[in-house]
């Protein structure tokens, strides 16, 4: 269904093209427009003044549309205080709520902007009591929460994407598959020292894949030197990380030599079964049965991890969060303070990870298959880069460039 | 006097760098790592007030504030038109400090300071400048396109808003340089192609500085008269300017580069008065 709003855009408007250029915007982004009012100034020195009823295809094209033309000086046309409905019934928002963006964001209460806590896509915008704007997920709203409805009073800012200055620009949303490769990883560890220098954290997503190419020892060095400072995986990635490290395979593949081990497509239920006789992950490596891995690391360096469960999962291992809204909020927990996300060969765990980050959050999606990079980009990550390569040889490499005289390689 | 010469650049407001360095990283030039020899940063700005002086102009000076190293940037203070004097809104917290000490000297000289609406942010002369009986303004990484309203209305001047493209060339100024009536320094890459266009219906004369020249920060230059008192002056843009009938100083303002700031933005001319 076509969505429409009217813009204001006063001033020199017509000598210095910006109305031409306001114009140009709606129909480049796939939208329409219609002049409802315009007042040419008389004179050179007379501001004029139109008002343009911008039309999209929906409601997230319009929005998007609508928020570059602020940066060109064009305004909604009435700009009111935000609305709010109560919610009737734990869980469920009322009609007409706003659904949010990964952008920073900001309500108007009272005639002025206020900023939106931890932006997060597809959530509601709360008024709390003390004058602060939270951003919750629908299962956690209250009956008689204030919820905004509508899109009155509402502003999501565009990321200003400047062209040039930052080193990945050159590659910016784009799917990488024919770059030099190690400048890429330069550059990726570049970044997470700024991160860490600036007193950032750096968030780690890994998949099955990161163990099956062994890189598992790589990520353990980087968790162990204090370079990861939250981990979320699946079921799938704690396993085989734990496989190897015990049994030496990956899915029952000896990882030197790359040989079926005998018996070994039980190996993993195996290790399930010895850490669930355990009671946890921790209490694994407190028994000294767990000596190695990313995840003994985890635990022994104090770095949070969120194993998220799913149907296919064997066991599943003590750690791993069954209930997936539970493991949303629990991951959501640990996302304040981050600001590199490493989402290393995971599709679903990255997306799913995505659709929690706010958009500011630098991403980068390594992952031999391009696919899901684009897949992470459609889904509203537009921050995420990604690096088309084998995890396994880009950890390595990364590992080497952040701890290059370490001796536990 | 060339004739079609600048009616203003006459009387310039300047700052001493007593407390210059570059604590903080808010553009792209900007590295805290790289050190300010505070030494030499007033050698050359002493330089300049002298290069400045010979050349025509009259500074007046305001005091420096401990822990604002930016207030060297008096081009940054706002804008001047006639008597009327309107306070820049920063951006970033770390130059906002500024506003008060700007605000007080004006007042202090009689102006009539008004302010922009709250909300919006413009950064002055800095991505101001006038041209014929315009203002251009450069908007996008340090100005909002909402202000040029604001500032139409508080200094009765058309004002064209030209969108920056590239945030190394964060303020208009270091992509603009008002010659005369009808010449000026320009660089095209650094604006969108709106924004190129409307400067090329402006310009009768523009000159396109290279890549290089821009980097180098060429149009960062004040113009006194027929004086041109530059960072530096490219062979190729020194023979222009020689055959436009200017006369050429150069100044090293390199300390103040680290900053991103060159002549132009160690300036604020106070003799702004568009018909």
């Amino acid at each position: 269904m076509n969505a429409t709003e009217r813009v204001e855009v006063r001033g020199h408007i017509v000598d210095s093209l910006i109305l031409a250029k306001v114009l140009d915007i709606i129909l480049e982004a796939g939208g329409d427009y219609r002049i409802v009012e315009f007042d040419v100034g008389r004179t050179s020195t007379d501001p004029s003044r139109a008002i343009i009823e911008v039309e999209a295809p929906d409601a997230a094209t319009l929005d998007a549309i609508v928020d570059e033309l602020a940066v060109h000086g064009a305004n909604r046309a009435h700009q009111h205080d935000a609305s709010t409905a109560a919610a009737e019934v734990d869980g469920v928002l009322p009609e007409g709520f706003y659904s949010t963006t990964n952008l920073p964001t900001q309500v108007r209460l009272n005639g002025r902007w206020v900023d939106v806590e931890n932006p997060e896509m597809d959530c509601a915008l709360v008024l709390r009591p003390d004058g602060r704007v939270r951003t919750e997920p629908m299962h956690r709203v209250k009956a008689g929460d204030p919820v905004v409805v509508g899109r009155e009073g509402v502003r999501a800012q565009p990321l200003s994407r400047p062209r040039g200055a930052n080193p990945f620009e050159f590659m910016a949303s784009e799917v990488s598959s024919e770059k030099p490769k190690d400048l890429l990883v330069a550059q990726v560890a570049d970044r997470l020292r700024a991160a860490k220098a600036t007193g950032g954290k750096v968030l780690a997503v890994c998949g099955p894949a990161v163990v099956h190419t062994g890189a598992s020892p790589h990520v353990a060095r980087l968790v162990r030197n204090g370079w990861v400072d939250v981990l979320f995986a699946g079921n799938g990635f704690a396993t085989h990380d734990i496989e190897s490290h015990v049994l030496g395979t990956s899915l029952g593949v000896a990882l030197s030599g790359q040989a079926p081990a005998e018996g070994g497509h039980a190996n993993h239920l195996r290790v399930i079964n010895e850490v669930r006789r355990a009671g946890s992950i921790a209490a694994a490596v407190e028994s000294g049965w767990l000596t190695a891995g990313t995840m003994y690391e985890c635990v022994t360096h104090g770095v949070p991890f969120v194993l998220g469960g799913s149907l296919r999962d064997d066991g599943p291992l003590p750690d791993v969060y069954t209930d997936v809204v539970e493991a949303a909020d629990a991951m959501r927990a640990l996302l304040p303070g981050v600001t590199v996300a490493l989402m290393l060969a995971s599709t679903l765990h990255a997306i799913a990870t995505g659709n929690l980050l706010p958009a500011g959050v630098e991403t980068y999606c390594v992952d031999i298959n391009q696919a899901v990079v684009t897949k992470l980009a459609d889904r509203g990550s537009h921050q995420a880069l990604g690096i088309v390569t084998d995890v396994g040889l880009f950890l390595h490499t990364l590992a080497d460039h952040l701890l290059p005289a370490s001796p536990d390689g | 006097m060339a004739e079609g010469a600048l009616t203003w650049g006459r009387r310039l407001l300047m700052c001493p760098p007593e407390h210059f360095g570059v604590l903080y990283e808010i553009n792209p030039w900007m590295h805290q790592e790289v050190a300010v020899d505070l030494d030499r940063a007033r050698a050359q700005w002493d330089q300049l007030v002298a290069a400045l002086t010979a050349a025509g102009a009259e500074v007046e000076v305001m005091g420096a504030q401990p822990g604002l190293p930016d207030l060297v940037f008096t081009a940054n203070a706002g804008l001047v038109n006639g008597r009327r004097f309107v306070p820049s809104r920063f951006r970033h917290p770390q130059r906002q400090g500024e506003v008060p000490h700007f605000r007080a000297w004006f007042e202090a000289h009689g102006y009539d300071v008004v302010e922009l609406p709250e909300g919006v942010s413009h950064e002055g002369a800095g991505d101001a400048l006038p041209f014929g009986r315009a203002i251009l303004s450069g908007y996008r990484f340090r100005s909002d396109a909402a202000a040029h309203t604001a500032l139409s209305d508080l200094l009765a001047v058309p004002v064209r808003p030209i969108e920056l493209a590239d945030p190394r060339y964060y303020h208009l100024d270091l992509t603009f340089c008002p010659l005369d009536g009808r010449r000026a320094l320009v660089a095209p890459e650094a604006w969108d192609t709106y924004g190129r266009r409307v400067v090329e219906a402006l310009v009768p004369e523009p000159f396109a500085l290279q890549p290089e020249e821009t980097a180098a920060f060429c149009a960062n230059s004040v113009v006194v008269g027929t004086n041109v008192v530059m960072p530096t002056c490219p062979p190729r843009v020194g023979r222009q300017l020689e055959a436009w009938g200017f006369a050429v100083a150069e100044v090293d303002v390199g300390e103040f580069q680290k900053a991103g700031g060159a002549c132009r933005c160690l300036t604020l001319a106070l003799d702004v008065d568009l018909p």
